[in-house]
This record gives structure tokens, C-alpha cells and sequence, in this order.
């Protein structure tokens, strides 16, 4: 049932323009980053590290969490035209059905992105000249940022889901992201779904998950913030009427 | 016939103010129920409510004898519906948009093409539905509901944005559907004159509560003519005709009879003549369908 419902999600997404802004964001992205970098070559000296300090801040940090927060809006907000709840609700599949197959295919619109932005950062290193290897952290990267971004957008589905206009959960996405960097430099970010991201793709500190254990909490605490927050949101459509 | 819908006590309340209270419907299988009453009587509640799309504060429905709330799922793959206006996802295709459904449902693709057909879109299904006049859309999205062939399709105001060709149309197919498909159809309207063309079964609301529920041809009876007879002196008139079996009652200063045939006519103006009273009118009321209507509804009120 699930299989369906992704499959009728991912047919709605057909002539749209989310994915100009999936492939765009990234590139973004890495021209301010690899600039930042070429400019600043004089204190940035560690090549690839270097590099992704820098081209991560600006993904990781903004272009990202933001990112998120207009695919998770674009999913609801094709439901929220046209009547289209009354479509999706009175279809023979449970509510949870709906909500996580939103979910999967924003999570494989992410992976996408996370896919594109990693193979941009090593076509901008070598651009770059750089001599050596891209790093062997750069999948751990990724895939750690796009477990965090799973998390950041359970809780941006829901909240899209409520609120009916575009803009206020993706403002309230920019915020939490502020919110997450703030509970970070608290050292509370594993507390945090936006400051997970940081953490996760080694933003801020390359090493900021060193050990095995601090692996497993952020592994743990990012599944929470899922289970959590979906069941929350299934529950709360079960609960209440539908509004067109 | 068994019962496809029936709701009990059902009723729903907003803040203080209930937009549905004690609704008992009865749909029985095969039938073409309409549920007509007054734009904001409770009639897309009522049908939400069926539907599972609103939460009801009092009553349940129960749909092919199984209860709602327990049987959601296997419930709502037997039902096709369109509420309020239709819905459609306007940056893709006519038939992008049944292939969306389509998954939703499980349904083989002959299906869409079959829906297609019957609401005549098959022309313009590549076309985005955006760009679809609001008559479109509205086949549109009673393709969708048709396109699983269920056994109860439900449509809220099925002809709105429709012109009149388009309005007898699609009253034709909703009357071929039992036949053909073996549907029951549960479809409301603010129009009487729509019902009245379609409908074996009429339920009429008016602020929330079920005025009326029964066979067409029952509510049509109610339609038939009286006759009324004034008089110089309508009291000895009464005592005279009474004593030949007449019964009547009086409305303002006429006497009113009901069931009188020609022939009786004449007899009852015979005797008051031979009783010396003088006759000043006979006259012939037909009550239409619209004035129960709008007795049921009151006056005051817009269709």
C-alpha cells in the first residue's frame, strides 16, 4: 500500500518545478563556496577540508535546512489546492500511508540533492587544482546530513501540513535552522533537529562525531525525532476533520 | 433492498451551533437518492461525514452494513465521490491526474480509459488540467470517481459549472449508472427541479435535520389537487355536504376538499344549490412540488 501511495506521490511531482530548485540549490551552494574559498586561499590551506568548511556552511547551514523545509511545503501544498485533501482522504489507504509516502519521497528528493551536491564539491575540488584525494569522510558527510534531513523533514511535513500557506513553515524552517546553530555552539545539539544537520555533515567541526557512541546517539536521536513526529502528525489527521 | 447507507442520530456540531443534528438516512441498494435542501443545510456535512472526511460529534453511519469507523479502508475502495468542487492537480494532465488515482485505487489501466469515455474527456486528456473549463473539470472529477466502478458513488452537487447541455448529459448517465453498473448513487442538490429528473429516493434537509425521506412518487402524491368552494354561508354549507359524506375543513373562507373527482364536483354544487346556498367560487389548487418544497424549507429562505 505504501509502494502505491509513493507511486502516485512521485507521479504528482511531474512537470514541476521542484526540481529546478533541487539541482539549482546545490549549485549555488558550491559557486559561493568554492569563491569563498579561491578568494580566501591565503589562511584556507587543507585543500578538500578547507573547501568544505566552506562550501558546507552555506549548504549546510542555509541552502539546505531551506531546501528541505520547500520540498516538504510543495508536497502539502498540492494538496491544499484545489480540494484535493477530500481526493487523498476518501482513497482506500490509511492515513499513515499518506503521510509517509510524502515522507519517502521527500526523502529521496534529499538524496538526490545530497548526491548532486557531493558530486559538485568534488568537481569544484578538482576544478580547483587540488593534488590530492577527495576525503574518505565525504560519504559519512553526506549520508549523516541526509539522515538528519529526514529528521528536519518529519517535522517540516508536519508542519506544513497544518499550516496552509507556503511561506510560514519554510520561515519557520529558516528560524529553526538560527534556533539549531544557536543550540549547537550550547553544545545541545544533538538535542536539536536543524543542529543534527551540522553535526552530522561535519560543518562547523570536521570531526564533531569522533566516536562510535556519538555515531549510535545521533543515529538514535534522529530515528526519535522521526517516530516521534510522524506519529504525531498520523495521529493528528486521523483526529481531526478535513478542512478545504 | 438492502441498505447501503444508513446513518443514526448522526449530527455535528460546530462551537454551539449544530450544521447536522439527528440525521437517520437510508440509502437502499440500486437507488438514486437526492438529498436536497438549501444552500448550508448540511448537506456536504452530512456526505463528509459518510465519507469519514469529518468526524461526526454524535450518531454513526454505517455504509454496506459495516461500520465506519472500523472498516475505513475496505469501506472507501467501494465508494466513488466527488465533494464540493472537484479536485485535480492543475499543473498535470487529465490523464496524469486518473493515473494518480489510478495507483491510489489499484485499479487496471482499461479503467481509466473506460472513465475517460464516459465523461467524454478522451480528447482532451493531455491536456493540463489548469487550463480545463470548470465544465471539464467537473467530468473530470466525475471520471475520478466513477474510475474504480464502485458501488456507491457519491457526488455533492454533480451539474454545479455545467452548462445546460452538459447538465442533461451527465443527469443521463447519473440515471444509466444503476442499470448498467449496478450503482447506487447518493448525489445532492440545491435544486429541486434536478432532483426531481433524477432521484427514485429523496431525503430533504433544512438546517441540519432531515425534513422528508421516502420514495419520489410518495413525495409526488402529496402534490395532488384540492378544491375549494366558497359560499355565502360556508357553515350550513359544511353541515349539508357532511351529511352526504363530504369531509372537508376550512381554509380562510373556503371549504377545502381533497380526492374529489369531477362527478363529485358537480354533486356537491348540485346540493347546495337544492339547499338554497349560494355558490360564489370553485376553484382548483395544485400544490407543486416546489411549494412543499418550500414549506419544508420556509419561504424566507433562498434555493
Amino acid at each position: 500500500m505504501l509502494k502505491r501511495c509513493v507511486a502516485a506521490e512521485w507521479a504528482k511531482l511531474r512537470h514541476s518545478y521542484i526540481w529546478l530548485l533541487v539541482v539549482t540549490l546545490p549549485v549555488i551552494s558550491i559557486l559561493i563556496g568554492c569563491a569563498n574559498y579561491y578568494m580566501n586561499r591565503g589562511i584556507l590551506k587543507n585543500e578538500w577540508y578547507s573547501l568544505w568548511s566552506q562550501v558546507g556552511l552555506f549548504y549546510g547551514e542555509f541552502f539546505f535546512p531551506i531546501l528541505i523545509a520547500i520540498c516538504c511545503a510543495y508536497v502539502w501544498r498540492l494538496e491544499h489546492f484545489q480540494k484535493n485533501w477530500n481526493l487523498i482522504m476518501t482513497a482506500p489507504v490509511s492515513v499513515a500511508a499518506i503521510f509517509l509516502s510524502k515522507w519517502v519521497v521527500v526523502g529521496i528528493l534529499l538524496l538526490l540533492v545530497q548526491g548532486i551536491f557531493g558530486g559538485l564539491y568534488v568537481l569544484g575540488g578538482i576544478w580547483l587544482g587540488f593534488n590530492s584525494m577527495p576525503p574518505g569522510e565525504l560519504l559519512g558527510w553526506l549520508l549523516r546530513g541526509w539522515i538528519a534531513a529526514l529528521a528536519i523533514s518529519t517535522l517540516q511535513l508536519a508542519l506544513s501540513m497544518r499550516i496552509r500557506s507556503f511561506a510560514v513553515p519554510v520561515g519557520l524552517g529558516l528560524c529553526a535552522t538560527f534556533l539549531g546553530l544557536g543550540m549547537y555552539v550550547l553544545d545541545l545539539g544533538q538535542f536539536f533537529p536543524h543542529s543534527l544537520l551540522s553535526i552530522g555533515m561535519g560543518v562547523l567541526s570536521q570531526t564533531s562525531l569522533s566516536t562510535w557512541s556519538q555515531e549510535l546517539g545521533f543515529l538514535l536521536v534522529s530515528l526519535l525525532y522521526i517516530t516521534i513526529i510522524s506519529t504525531a502528525a498520523i495521529r493528528c489527521m486521523r483526529k481531526s476533520d478535513v478542512i478545504t | 433492498m438492502s441498505q447501503v447507507v444508513a446513518s443514526t442520530s448522526l449530527s455535528k456540531r460546530y462551537g454551539t451551533v449544530y450544521c447536522v443534528k439527528d440525521v437517520n438516512l437510508s440509502v437502499c441498494e440500486g437507488e438514486i437518492y437526492g438529498f436536497l435542501g438549501p444552500n448550508g443545510a448540511g448537506k456536504s456535512t452530512t456526505l463528509k461525514m459518510i465519507l469519514g472526511l469529518v468526524q461526526p460529534t454524535d450518531g454513526q453511519v454505517t455504509v454496506f452494513g459495516k461500520e465506519l469507523a472500523a472498516h475505513r479502508r475496505l469501506i472507501l475502495s467501494q465508494i466513488g465521490s466527488l465533494i464540493e468542487s472537484p479536485s485535480y492537480y492543475g499543473h498535470l494532465s487529465g490523464l496524469e491526474n486518473m493515473r494518480v488515482v489510478q495507483k491510489l485505487r489499484n485499479v487496471p489501466d482499461r479503467n481509466v480509459s473506460e472513465a475517460l469515455k464516459i465523461v467524454r474527456l478522451t480528447q482532451q486528456k493531455d491536456k493540463k488540467v489548469a487550463q480545463y473549463s470548470l465544465g471539464m473539470k467537473q467530468r473530470l472529477g466525475i471520471a475520478m470517481a466513477l474510475l474504480a466502478f464502485p458501488k456507491l458513488l457519491i457526488l455533492d452537487e454533480p451539474t454545479n459549472g455545467l452548462d445546460p447541455a452538459g447538465i442533461g448529459e451527465i443527469r443521463e448517465l447519473i440515471k444509466s449508472l444503476p442499470q448498467r453498473y449496478g450503482m447506487t448513487v447518493l448525489l445532492s442538490s440545491h435544486l429541486l427541479a434536478e432532483i426531481e429528473q433524477i432521484a427514485t429516493t429523496v431525503g430533504i434537509i433544512h438546517e441540519g435535520r432531515l425534513k422528508f425521506q421516502g420514495r419520489m412518487d410518495v413525495l409526488k402524491n402529496n402534490n395532488r389537487p384540492t378544491i375549494s368552494i366558497r359560499t355565502r354561508n360556508n357553515i350550513l354549507a359544511e353541515k349539508v355536504l357532511m351529511s352526504e359524506g363530504f369531509s372537508s375543513c376550512h381554509r380562510g373562507d373556503s371549504l377545502v376538499f381533497e380526492n374529489l373527482t369531477d362527478e363529485l364536483v358537480a354533486q356537491a354544487n348540485r346540493s347546495l344549490i337544492t339547499a338554497n346556498i349560494d355558490v360564489l367560487r370553485i376553484e382548483e389548487h395544485k400544490k407543486s412540488l416546489e411549494s412543499i418544497f418550500l414549506d419544508m424549507t420556509g419561504k424566507e429562505r433562498s434555493l
